[in-house]
């Protein structure tokens, strides 16, 4: 019994995480409150973050964490931590109207995924036979035929940002009348 | 499968009692050091008595510890009316287990094979052997990062849900800067990381334990002096310690960002920047002093410049290595305390100057100068 445990450790481990995920991304949907939806979306990045590396993908976990929790998300947590807590809006009532009819719904889904795809379920690929995505595979990949992507991202976020501070500029301008 | 299982436990369960252990030293070692430094004869008050005798044990009052934590535990936990209580309770453990987490992947000695150690256990472990690290995997430096990254939200979120603004700013200056230094951190390793060719951290230690000119050791800090103390600083800041502890400056904001918390809350936040200490300790030791190994040492034995060699056999060699990685760390964290009893506090706008107008273009610097030398090097 404990052997057939520990044999699927990984695996009970696997579902686990991505379990967690499933909730705490629900979680972000459903909350009204600014901050506690920055957390859940927190701990569904870090749960990701553990399904990756069950999957054997370290690296891709420690980015996954590194970039939208480290950066990503300190970023957004500074904001909301400057907004005042006493605003209305997010007071009011604590959970979108459509609270019940969507726990509902995403009971079924939940449920419809699990029937369909219970026989297909994927193993934990620790231990697996075949080459684990290493870093040095992941890096020769990455700068050979995903280097244009990841420049043309860099543009596209270098505009999006210059088009934020516009349309500041733009309001200020506005608001001087 | 269950012997992989039990070595994990056991290595976890080392791990767990080094870092507490550490926690616990240390707050010590800054009290007794800080009277060292200023002359005078500092913590001697705690003493356990001997049940039905007068013999009271003081030990250069290595009790206080125990009495610190006593107090924090029996204290009155004092909650304050907050706009989210949940995050304010949750705040201490984001903050707190992280900074445990990052010892995961750092080495703390070198490999260990049970059945060299003593005979009988070959039994059950047979003669495999595990490296002395609790997860050994290929993006250690990363994960080191990653988890690091997550106690700036615990920083944030405690200031934030206090609901006081002597909380809030130390929140925002506690997050500003951590983010400023984290980057800084970042850049100063990336030198190391061309050198070495890897983030595993186990492999770095590896490729220290040669020799360079024929007699320095390989350390990282022989490759990158510059570096090492750029890392230890910027790591000293990422930490909050004086000279860099605006977020919990005592004459402009009380505690900072954890204010309003009380008892064992606090109790928290004091262990976590104690146990970090200990972890950057860990982390230099590892990137710049040739971690577990002693000079000119590998898991084999000695190999003096000489051309001479000193085999060891298993056991000694486990036992030198796990010494050799707690004395480092411990000097490493002795000379953290040093700086703190030393330095006087920044102004605000100075630490965030310093990290962008000084720390980040010289780190930049070293990284090209690196980058250049490895490819003439190499080429």
């Amino acid at each position: 019994m404990i052997r057939d445990l520990l044999a699927n450790l990984d695996t009970l481990l696997l579902w686990g995480f991505a379990g967690c995920a499933f909730v705490s991304a629900a979680l972000m949907l459903v909350l009204r409150q600014p901050m506690r939806v920055a957390m859940a979306l927190v701990s569904c990045m870090v749960f990701l973050g553990g399904v990756y590396g069950l999957l054997g993908v370290h690296f891709i976990a420690a980015f996954q964490v590194l970039i939208y929790v480290g950066a990503v998300m300190v970023f957004m947590v500074y904001a909301i931590m400057l907004l005042d807590p006493r605003d209305e809006s997010a007071g009011t009532s604590k959970y979108s109207k459509l609270y019940w009819p969507g726990l509902v719904g995403l009971t079924a889904l939940a449920e419809a995924l699990a029937v369909g795809y219970w026989n297909d379920l994927p193993h934990a690929l620790r231990g697996a036979a075949g080459e684990p995505f290493d870093i040095l595979r992941f890096s020769e990949a990455f700068l050979s035929e995903y280097w244009l992507h990841f420049e043309l991202t860099s543009v596209l976020l270098v505009a999006a940002v210059v088009a934020a501070m516009a349309v500041i500029r733009e309001n200020r301008r506005h608001e001087r009348g | 499968m269950i012997a992989d299982l039990v070595i994990a436990l056991v290595f976890i369960g080392y791990a767990i009692s080094v870092l507490m252990g550490f926690g616990t030293i240390l707050t010590w070692v800054e009290r007794k050091q800080a009277a060292v430094m200023s002359d005078r004869i500092g913590a001697n008050r705690a003493y356990i008595r001997l049940p039905f005798t007068q013999v009271k044990l003081v030990w250069w009052g290595l009790f206080h510890g125990m009495a610190d934590g006593l107090k924090m535990l029996l204290k009155e936990d004092f909650k304050p009316r907050t706009y989210d209580w949940y995050a304010y309770a949750v705040a201490p453990w984001v903050v707190f287990t992280p900074v445990l987490l990052v010892f995961a992947v750092i080495p703390f000695g070198g490999t260990l094979t049970p059945a060299k150690l003593w005979a009988p256990l070959a039994g059950f472990f047979g003669e495999r052997s595990w490296p002395m690290q609790i997860a050994t995997l290929d993006a250690g430096l990363l994960i080191v990062f990653a988890f690091s990254g997550l106690t700036i939200i615990g920083a944030m979120l405690a200031g934030w849900s206090s609901s006081n603004k002597f909380s809030l700013l130390g929140a925002l200056r506690a997050g500003s800067q951590m983010i400023s230094y984290e980057l800084v951190l970042a850049l100063t390793i990336l030198g190391l990381i061309l050198i070495y060719g890897t983030v595993d951290l186990d492999v770095m230690v590896r490729r220290q334990s040669g020799t360079v000119l024929g007699f320095l050791p390989a350390w990282g800090i022989v490759y990158q002096p510059f570096a090492a103390s750029l890392f230890l600083a910027a790591a000293i800041a990422e930490n909050k310690r004086i000279p860099f502890d605006l977020p919990e400056a005592e004459s402009e904001l009380i505690a900072g960002y954890f204010t309003e918390y009380s008892a064992m809350k606090m109790g928290l936040f004091m262990f976590a920047e104690f146990i970090e200490i200990a972890i950057i300790g860990a982390l230099f030791t590892t990137l710049f002093l040739g971690g577990y190994n002693l000079p000119y040492m590998s898991d084999a034995g000695f190999a003096l410049p000489g051309g001479a060699a000193v085999a060891l056999p298993h056991g000694a060699v486990v036992v030198t290595q796990l010494a050799t990685f707690l004395l480092k760390v411990f000097l490493v964290c002795s000379f953290q305390i040093l700086i703190r009893w030393t330095l006087p506090r920044f102004r605000y706008d100075q630490v965030l100057t310093f990290a962008w107008k000084f720390m980040f273009p010289l780190a930049l610097a070293n990284l090209v100068v690196t980058a250049v030398v490895v490819w003439a090097v190499r080429a």
